[in-house]
């Protein structure tokens, strides 16, 4: 009986879970109908191919760079479970009914909270709920958001109960994140599972964000007749949800921009882009509003625009959601929504929150200090803490820990009762298995109502009885499928016409300096660690080779290797012994990340580069980016393993390759725009650099007629000229002919004066190049070292030595070379590149610290 | 009677700022027993953006920015405030000895539903730079009893914070945590409004913090220095039915008409008189502040000091 095909089918057949609801199986013994066609789906698609799939998903989420938590090397993969959840047409109606609501009272209450506060004068909240709530930000009193609701983006928590009832746990109305992430479930879940997505008639998530871009036009539109500009503000790419931030953008098309690229001026908020300064009417933020303006509110933060606040006031720029709305996020506030509801709109609300007790009421305090470990504790001031405590889950002292600190501040503190979520099938890489679940709604204000996502960010916990179902706690989020009643028409964003004006509009600009800025150190960071690499490449080639190398020899090359990455002293004043194992500086220069100019340093500036610029790379070079952030990351094993005596130059290979893809991606698929245009430039400069500073460190120390030729070799070598090198040159003075391929030739793209042609071409294609007057300062600076170059005579450089065996004239003019470059990239910088500088506090505010 | 107060803040940077975006606490609101006359604000340089309005608690602020270079900043706020001839001469005109009780006052403010009660309940609260503490509560304890009079016990603890404290205005920084100033027993006049509100909410009672100006004497016989006024700030609690009452621990009296009030809030966080931020500007910077309080009715003023003086050697003899 024990036969593997019945095996396999009894593990895809969804068991039903023997405590709790469960979406698929509801409270009855049979499956759901609505639920037949995918579970039949995929239990016919087999483990295998179900495993297949999720590794596909994995490679797109991956290619597209979906992490949560922090950009750096270490952030993590967004975790996508295979199997959606579903939910029927008619039950949806009538969340999204509820949904609309509560989004409108939230709404009346934000209004009412900085408006005429009702709801203390007549004693529906307790004063203290509010005005001990740091989310109340008393600064925004009276700010009013044009249009007619004050709330534009909600999100909000629900779980199914063991009735089968959806009810509320938590709401988001600060800066709402997910929607992007259930976006990009969305497509991923399309691709791998095409026909059972297509067959299933899912509602469609395009028209929420269609309603999201409609909205913040009309916001825009009710204070500036002209063509309006929207921007996305981000905390920056170190924020947990920067991926969504980066996607909504590029979905949306509005410019991503940090604090640092707003700017106040004749009160008036404005964009600091290459062109000048653009004025911005709607900012769609992801900044909490206690830290975007240091002037009136928090006064340390560096996340801001200083004077936005007073902007708003003013009624020139629109901020959605309104500065102060994360005072509705107080999760206390849940207590009281039946009351709050009654108040507003005369009937308690259709859709229920989570029975819940705020420890500032002296009898929900007693109830909660008695009936601790049956619930689940939130702190009401989010910006400390937002997760959850389950009480029954933490040890003696930490229970302790938690009684005393709501003793010391009960109105900080509030409880709710814990629902066991209802359970879901989930993917476990092998079977089916139930897990609790967690759906994040989003809404957004839309005419006369609120328009709601149809579906959401599912989120299930990682084991059957986990409690806390959170992204921060390791959750893995799922697709949700709302099952249209009938076909829906197909909208894509592109289709919808009252906007296309403005995308083409806001295509002529543009981009903050900043992201200017970042791309042409982009440029430059690549093409440094290449240098690197390939030097390091061909001197392990040598230091490994049949040949003993003599120590004069060996000194110049590895001093080369110093000198060419900066990573001094290095080499420069070893003894004969530690050039004789020159084996752990060198393994440093390649990996090790403290080290500054080392092969790892540069790489990683890098990918901080193209995190800040992640909206500008195409899906490809997002590719080629993931990549090599995987090479980085195994490469100190990969290096360690092998050790350095049996060919390490192997291990640098891969990250050759990718540096190679990233420019060849650069070079034949980036859009000829002023990004590319800096991005090469960056490239120019650094390839220039790098080549003089080669050349001098390692062709000027004069040495025996055959070792010279070795150390021109390896020049050679590691500028890949070696082979055009003796294609043209059979015999003569050797150096001289040398020196021409790397110095002077016109046509060899890793010669000095080529790289700096193809710079001066650059910055004569600038929008703000000259007007008439002559030479700018870094046309100048070009010109001279150009001419400098033309003016000098390879055999004279080649055969000029003074008595302690250094060749003068050569070393004179690549050092005057190399100072001509940096001054020539520094002016550069300050002429295009806006340097941010910290703003100072005119005093000193010690206090807000303890917000 | 009518006062002229001359305000004059002074920045010079080491080196050019850029840009600034400021926010004053500088012209004086009306209250119950004051009314702004004229209240003018000067900033030099020129400043782009300058913008007056009303906040949360009803003071006056003003919003400026200066967006052209400019080593020294000067703002200047001439205001002139007439206090009410219904605002008592002197705390003996009142008998603090009646009224509401402790007792009273605690039950009233936690049950009433009187929109103005519910609106002082936040002056019972934590705010930026006032915590609650079982130590101000033990401080303040002694003067407090159910069946006191609340505004008896409030001037006890007054006279108890003047008798305790010394006054001396190198002992603190701008935020001197309370717990530090009951240490050392010492502060200006900031930090005893601070520490006489953090001793009445420890108790739960609303108190709320007043900046503003005091009139000063100079010595009899001398004539006034120029510009050697303060700025000052001093307390306030509030009473059911009753309203708020005035108190200032610095000088141990109840502020009558030489007080006279710029804003009020939370504590000093909410009514700073200037903050803001800068770009470039260098490492340092130098601060003047000068302020003068004088009365407009010349004749008015001898007369007052004629019976300042009087009631001075009476209470001397």
């Amino acid at each position: 009986m024990n036969n593997p095909e019945t095996k396999l089918a009894e593990a895809l057949s969804y068991p039903r879970s023997a405590d709790g609801f469960d979406e698929a199986y509801g409270d009855k013994s049979e499956l759901q109908n609505h639920w037949r066609y995918l579970l039949d789906g995929i239990q016919s698609l087999g483990a295998n191919s179900i495993n297949e799939r999720q590794l596909k998903a994995e490679r797109i989420l991956r290619d597209d760079g979906a992490t949560y938590r922090s950009a750096s090397i270490k952030s993590r993969a967004w975790q996508l479970d295979p199997v959606p959840i579903i939910l029927e047409s008619e039950e949806w109606g009538r969340i999204e009914s509820g949904l609309q609501e509560r989004s409108e009272i939230l709404d009346l209450l934000l209004k009412d909270l900085y408006g005429d506060r009702e709801v203390i004068r007549h004693g529906v909240l307790p004063p203290e709920l509010v005005y001990s709530n740091p989310g109340f930000l008393r600064q925004c009193q009276g700010i009013v958001t044009p249009g007619e609701h004050h709330l534009i983006l909600s999100a909000c928590d629900m779980v199914r109960a063991s009735d089968g009832s959806l009810c509320v746990i938590g709401d988001r109305t600060q800066a709402p994140s997910g929607a992007g992430y259930a976006l990009e479930n969305r497509t991923v879940m399309s691709r791998v599972l095409p026909s059972l997505f297509r067959d299933s008639h899912v509602h469609r998530l395009s028209l929420f964000f269609q309603s999201l871009r409609l909205k913040l036009q009309s916001l825009a539109s009710e204070i500036t007749s002209d063509q309006p500009r929207v921007v996305i503000l981000t905390p920056g790419s170190y924020n947990e949800t920067y991926f969504e931030h980066t996607y909504l953008a590029n979905y949306l098309g509005y410019p991503l921009v940090q604090g640092s690229d707003l700017q106040v001026k004749n009160g008036y908020l404005w964009m600091k882009s290459l062109g000048g300064l653009e004025r911005v009417d709607v900012v769609l933020r992801r900044v909490d509003d206690y830290f975007c303006d240091p002037v009136e509110l928090k006064s340390d933060s560096h996340l801001g625009v200083p004077g936005l606040l007073e902007v708003v006031r003013s009624g020139r720029v629109v901020m959605a959601n309104p500065l102060g709305s994360g005072v509705i996020e107080n999760p206390a506030l849940m207590r009281y929504m039946p009351q709050i509801s009654q108040h507003f709109l005369g009937r308690e609300p259709r859709l229920p929150s989570v029975k819940s007790y705020w420890c500032g009421d002296p009898d929900d305090y007693e109830y909660v200090v008695d009936n601790l470990d049956k619930l689940v504790i939130k702190s009401c001031h989010g910006r400390t803490s937002r997760r959850s405590l389950f009480a029954a889950e933490l040890d003696e002292k930490a229970r302790e820990n938690l009684l005393w600190r709501i003793k010391q501040t009960p109105l900080a503190f509030m409880a709710q009762e814990y629902i066991k979520p209802s359970s879901t099938p989930s993917w476990d890489g092998h079977q089916l298995c139930p897990r609790p679940a967690v759906l994040r709604s989003f809404s957004v204000a839309s005419q006369s109502s609120y328009a709601i996502l149809p579906g959401g960010l599912t989120r299930v916990g990682s084991t059957k009885d986990v409690l806390n179902v959170s992204n921060q706690v390791g959750a893995i989020s799922k697709d949700t499928w709302i099952l249209a009643s009938e076909p829906e028409k197909q909208i894509s964003l592109r289709d919808a016409q009252p906007w296309q004006s403005q995308v083409q509009s806001q295509s002529r600009a543009s981009f903050p300096c900043r992201v200017v800025e970042n791309l042409y150190w982009m440029g430059r960071y690549a093409e440094r660690a290449e240098a690197g690499l390939r030097l390091l490449r061909t001197v392990f080639v040598q230091l490994n080779s049949t040949y003993q190398m003599p120590l004069q020899t060996q000194r110049t090359l590895l001093r080369s290797v110093t000198e060419l990455t900066g990573t001094y002293p290095g080499f420069i004043n070893a003894t004969d012994d530690e050039l004789k194992h020159p084996e752990d500086e060198l393994l440093a220069v390649v990996i090790d990340e403290d080290k500054n100019g080392s092969i790892m340093s540069n790489l990683t500036a890098l990918l901080n580069c193209t995190d800040q610029v992640r909206e500008m790379l195409s899906a490809d070079t997002q590719r080629v980016i993931n990549d090599m952030r995987d090479e980085l990351a195994v490469l100190p094993k990969v290096l360690d393993s092998a050790g350095l005596n049996s060919a390490p130059e192997e291990a640098l290979d891969p990250l050759v390759t990718s540096l190679l893809a990233l420019s060849g991606l650069w070079q034949e698929s980036m859009v000829r725009g002023l990004g590319w245009r800096f991005m090469d430039m960056g490239r120019r400069v650094e390839k220039a650099l790098q080549s003089a500073r080669l050349l001098r460190s390692s062709l000027v120390p004069v040495l025996p007629e055959h070792e010279q030729f070795r150390v021109l070799e390896s020049v050679l070598l590691s500028a890949e000229t070696l082979i055009t090198y003796r294609r043209r040159y059979q015999s003569g003075n050797e150096l001289a002919r040398g020196l021409e391929l790397l110095l002077y030739d016109q046509t060899n793209p890793r010669s000095v004066f080529y790289q700096i042609k193809l710079l001066s071409q650059h910055i004569s294609e600038l929008p703000s190049a000259n007007t008439g007057s002559g030479l700018s300062e870094e046309d100048r600076l070009l010109l001279e070292a150009t001419t400098a170059i033309q003016l000098s005579r390879p055999e004279v450089l080649a055969d000029t030595a003074s008595k302690d065996g250094l060749r003068t004239e050569l070393d004179q003019l690549l050092l005057r070379v190399q100072a001509l470059l940096q001054s020539a990239s520094s002016q550069i910088s300050n002429k295009y590149f806006d340097h941010v500088k910290a703003h100072q506090q005119l005093v000193s505010n010690e206090w807000d610290e303890e917000l | 009677m009518i006062y002229r107060v001359r305000h004059l803040t002074h920045y010079e940077y080491d080196a050019p700022v850029t840009l600034c975006y400021n926010l004053a606490y500088m012209l004086p609101r009306d209250t119950k027993y004051q009314k702004v006359l004229k209240s003018d604000l000067v900033i030099k340089p020129f400043s782009t953006t300058g913008k007056q309005r009303t906040d949360f608690y009803g003071n006056t602020v003003y919003y400026f920015t200066v967006e052209e270079p400019h080593k020294e900043l000067s703002i200047e706020v001439i205001s002139e405030i007439q206090i009410e001839d219904f605002k008592f001469a002197t705390e003996h005109d009142l008998n603090l000895d009646f009224g509401t009780t402790c007792g009273e006052v605690l039950r009233t403010i936690q049950q009433s539903t009187d929109p103005e009660m519910l609106k002082a309940r936040e002056f019972c609260l934590n705010s930026n730079m006032i915590k609650t503490a079982p130590a101000l509560r033990d401080y303040a304890l002694t003067s407090f009893n159910s069946s006191r009079p609340f505004l008896s016990a409030v001037r006890e603890l007054t006279h108890r914070i003047f008798t305790d404290f010394t006054y001396d205005p190198d002992s603190t920084g701008i935020a001197t945590p309370l717990a530090e100033v009951l240490r050392k027993k010492r502060g200006v006049c900031q930090d005893f409004a601070h520490l006489a509100i953090g001793c009445l909410r420890s108790l739960g009672f609303p108190a709320r913090y007043i900046s503003g100006y005091l009139e000063t004497m100079p010595p009899p016989g001398k004539e006034k220095l120029v510009g050697s006024d303060a700025s000052h700030a001093w307390f306030a609690v509030y009473s059911p039915g009753e309203g708020w009452f005035e108190f200032d621990p610095t000088n141990d009296n109840m502020p009558a008409e030489h007080h006279i009030t710029t804003a009020w809030g939370r504590d000093y966080s909410d009514v700073s008189p200037l903050k803001g931020v800068f770009f470039d500007g260098g490492k340092s910077h130098k601060l003047k502040v000068a302020v003068d309080v004088n009365q407009v009715d010349r004749a008015a003023f001898q007369a007052h000091v004629q019976t300042l003086l009087q009631s001075q050697s009476q209470s001397q003899s």
